[in-house]
């Protein structure tokens, strides 16, 4: 359609004209100036990001693959102990190790200098020595050499080591060497903060069976124990008393610390020290025989080698 | 009228008191003429003020001296207005129009130019003020993901040997307050935090003789107390910062790896044999430099002359901090050791270093002169060592007055060194006067000013 004339304007014009041209031709002018102000932010921005940092972040701890999951430790005396003793002993380590892919490091007293300590001390140094030989296993087991692993079903992950079944398995608010240390064991603790687990006799703590998980606190705690001036000062039970000298006095180290029931790790072959071996029981030791000589554990041992191999072969 | 207003017979001249004249000499002006207030009058006015020495005061007020001026420059008040109440207008002789109008016309007469050039010296005069008189920039300093102060904390150990062992005169005094007003104002220069401890000899611990182990619980409080502190920086009381335009982090933290040496035989003046070789450590421990990384250093020290030095060092928050000062303290070391450890935790330190190798994979060494110039006096057996001694050219960060209680002058190093530091830090302002007008004003007239 065509009409001759343009149409009327409204006679109510809008009552704001619309802004928009306006505003691009705004903006176009400003480009520039929008250009420089967010480039300056963008330098800003970056310049706070690349500034020298002056915390550095610790470097993560090497986590531990797992491979193998638990490292068996024994320090054996070559010296002392006959050597078809010392093979059954072995043999029996091996033996459980391979069922559950575990490994086994069996160090000699004699390849460290223990600078005149009692050999007992071998321990304490043959764990250290085992978390740097393996350093991808979760846990260490250290088992005496008067010893021998029992029940070859029990998994040290599934019967201890596992966090909620540590969390059931730990004494808690129990005084750290009985009857009536006035330091005792946290109540608060939970399963994924235990590094070091063992057990007690009728004695005091026991340290010739315990757990420790591999990590930084390991490390510590194993090179503190094994301070020359613990060796030098000539405790009575040696490495025991030493534990019991470090735990009572360095809450770092009681913090990480769980005791558990003595017949869970380590059972003793007779009732006079602690609680005495049953069926079914993960390992036994030999403990009185120590003060009548080394002969005396070697006869003791003949009653459960026979056990120990017809479980093995029946498992 | 009672006697504690009764004025000092010299104006501005101090109190007299003879009952204090005779012990003292250390912290009240003398009196120059003799004349003496009566004791008592001194006493009554100590109960009735605020219990300090109160010089003349009257008539020094600035209202006081200039209120005549002021409130003659004041606008008057006419009370020809004041009469009739209808009319507030007129009863400030001023002119009618309001400020904000005249403003606004004063602006509307000025160019464009004279506008910008207005403006740029406006903004110039804000970031001045932003700059130096609020408290802006400190709190940029202080924001951890800004400038990082809080990440510091300095621990001073102020009092030592206050309390018990012997009371502390007119020079310890000055020491204290000198060093912590230096550490004060350095804090509240870079936004750090300042922990003044009190090392006063007192048996804390009622089972044992644990003395001068106190640095453990006193880091071991701040660490507490101040959640976002990742650096502690331990300082005795003999230190004075020379150079408090070094931040921590532009001195120390930001290069650390630049810095710190990792590897004892660099400089091993106790002859610890490193790195450790026993075959059972892993290669971390076995190595001179632990893993190398900056990041895995917990502790930095300076070594001086006879070893590792504790009046100035840093420690860091984390698991490895918890056990060493867990572990630093020991019943059986310290009874076996405490005859020959004269240095008592510095010996222990020293201890543990040697033979605990998860300790020392994790500490660094500083230069000394970087945290810990001595001055001439200490180590001096073998003269000037440019490892160990202050050296003004270069500028060290800090001067630690180690050892001046065994025979030397304390306060004398330390005013010494207050003065040097004052001096090598003037402003441009002061070095022209000093510099320069008051050195062309000797030549030419053969007078010292001082301007």
């Amino acid at each position: 359609m065509h009409y001759a004339y343009p149409p009327r304007k409204a006679s109510h014009p809008p009552p704001y004209a619309p802004r928009s041209s306006r505003n691009i031709a705004g903006l176009r002018r400003n480009r520039t100036k929008l250009l420089a102000i967010t480039g300056l932010f963008f330098i800003a921005v970056i310049w706070l990001l690349t500034r020298p940092s002056s915390s550095h972040a610790a470097p993560s701890p090497h986590k531990p693959s797992g491979n193998p999951p638990v490292v068996i430790v024994t320090a054996v005396d070559e010296a002392t102990y006959d050597k078809d003793y010392l093979d059954t002993i072995k043999e029996n380590r091996i033996k459980y190790a391979e069922k559950h892919g575990y490994k086994t490091f069996f160090p000699k007293v004699s390849d460290y200098d223990l600078k005149n300590a009692p050999k007992s001390w071998t321990k304490v140094v043959a764990m250290r020595h085992a978390l740097t030989k393996f350093p991808d296993a979760y846990f260490f087991w250290y088992l005496d050499q008067n010893a021998f692993i029992m029940n070859p079903r029990l998994k040290i992950e599934d019967h201890i080591t596992k966090n909620s079944r540590l969390e059931e398995l730990m004494k808690k608010d129990h005084p750290v060497v009985p009857p009536d240390s006035i330091i005792k064991t946290f109540s608060h603790l939970k399963g994924q903060d235990v590094d070091f687990v063992l057990t007690q006799d009728s004695e005091g703590l026991s340290a010739g069976s315990f757990i420790v998980r591999n990590g930084e606190w390991a490390r510590f705690f194993l090179e503190t124990w094994f301070d020359p001036i613990y060796r030098s000062y000539n405790f009575q039970k040696a490495e025991t008393h030493a534990l019991e000298h470090i735990i009572q006095w360095h809450p770092t180290i009681l913090a990480r610390m769980a005791i558990i029931d003595q017949r869970l790790l380590n059972s003793y072959s007779q009732h006079n020290k602690g609680d005495e071996y049953r069926d079914g029981d993960l390992a036994v030791r030999f403990v009185d025989c120590l003060a009548a000589g080394v002969q005396a554990c070697q006869t003791e041992s003949q009653k459960f080698t026979q056990k120990w191999r017809t479980a093995f072969s029946s498992s | 009228m009672s006697l504690s207003r009764s004025p000092s017979p010299q104006p501005g001249g101090g109190w007299a008191s003879p009952g204090l004249n005779i012990a003292s000499g250390r912290s009240s002006p003398t009196t120059r003429n003799g004349t003496s207030v009566m004791w008592e009058s001194s006493r009554l006015k100590k109960g009735a003020g605020t219990g300090y020495p109160s010089f003349s005061t009257q008539g020094s007020g600035f209202l006081s001296k200039h209120m005549r001026k002021i409130s003659s420059s004041l606008p008057r008040f006419s009370a020809a207005g004041y009469d009739e109440k209808d009319k507030p207008i007129s009863r400030w002789s001023t002119q009618n129009v309001p400020l904000l109008g005249r403003l606004r016309n004063i602006v509307g007469r000025m160019g464009r130019k004279l506008k910008i050039r207005l403006l740029i010296l406006f903004t110039l005069l804000l970031s001045i003020i932003i700059f130096y008189n609020t408290p802006l920039v400190y709190h940029w300093r202080r924001t951890t993901w800004l400038g990082g102060g809080q990440k510091f904390v300095i621990i001073l150990a102020a009092n030592i040997g206050g309390g018990v062992m012997e009371w502390k005169g007119a020079r310890e005094w000055a020491i204290e307050r000198d060093s912590v007003r230096n550490k004060k104002k350095y804090v509240a220069n870079w936004g750090y935090d300042l922990e003044i401890v009190d090392m006063k000899t007192k048996k804390r611990y009622a089972h044992e003789w644990r003395e001068s182990w106190e640095k453990v619980d006193f880091i071991r409080t701040a660490l507490r107390k101040y959640p976002k502190a990742e650096w502690i920086w331990w300082l005795d009381l003999n230190t004075f910062i020379m150079e408090p335009t070094y931040s921590l982090q532009d001195h120390i933290f930001n290069n650390l790896d630049k810095h710190i040496y990792r590897d004892i035989n660099k400089y091993n003046p106790l002859n610890i044999t490193h790195p450790l070789t026993d075959d059972y450590l892993d290669e971390v421990s076995r190595s001179p430099v632990g893993d190398g990384k900056p990041g895995s250093v917990n502790l930095i020290l300076p070594q001086d002359c006879s070893g590792f030095n504790l009046g100035s060092f840093f420690i860091r928050r984390g698991p490895w901090t918890d056990r060493l000062l867990d572990i630093w303290w020991d019943p059986v070391a310290y009874e076996q050791k405490h005859m020959e450890w004269e240095h008592k935790e510095q010996d222990a330190l020293e201890q543990l270093y040697t033979t605990q190798p998860w300790i020392r994979k994790h500490t660094a060494f500083l230069p000394q002169r970087m945290i810990n110039s001595f001055p001439m006096g200490a180590c001096s057996e073998n003269g000037n060592d440019t490892r160990i001694h202050y050296d003004q050219k270069d500028r060290d960060f800090l001067v630690n007055m180690a050892g001046c209680e065994w025979g030397r002058d304390c306060w004398g190093e330390m005013y010494n060194f207050r003065e040097l530091s004052y001096y090598l830090n003037r402003n441009p302002w002061e070095r022209f006067k000093e510099d320069l007008v008051a050195v062309i004003w000797f030549k030419l007239t053969g007078q010292k000013v001082k301007l």
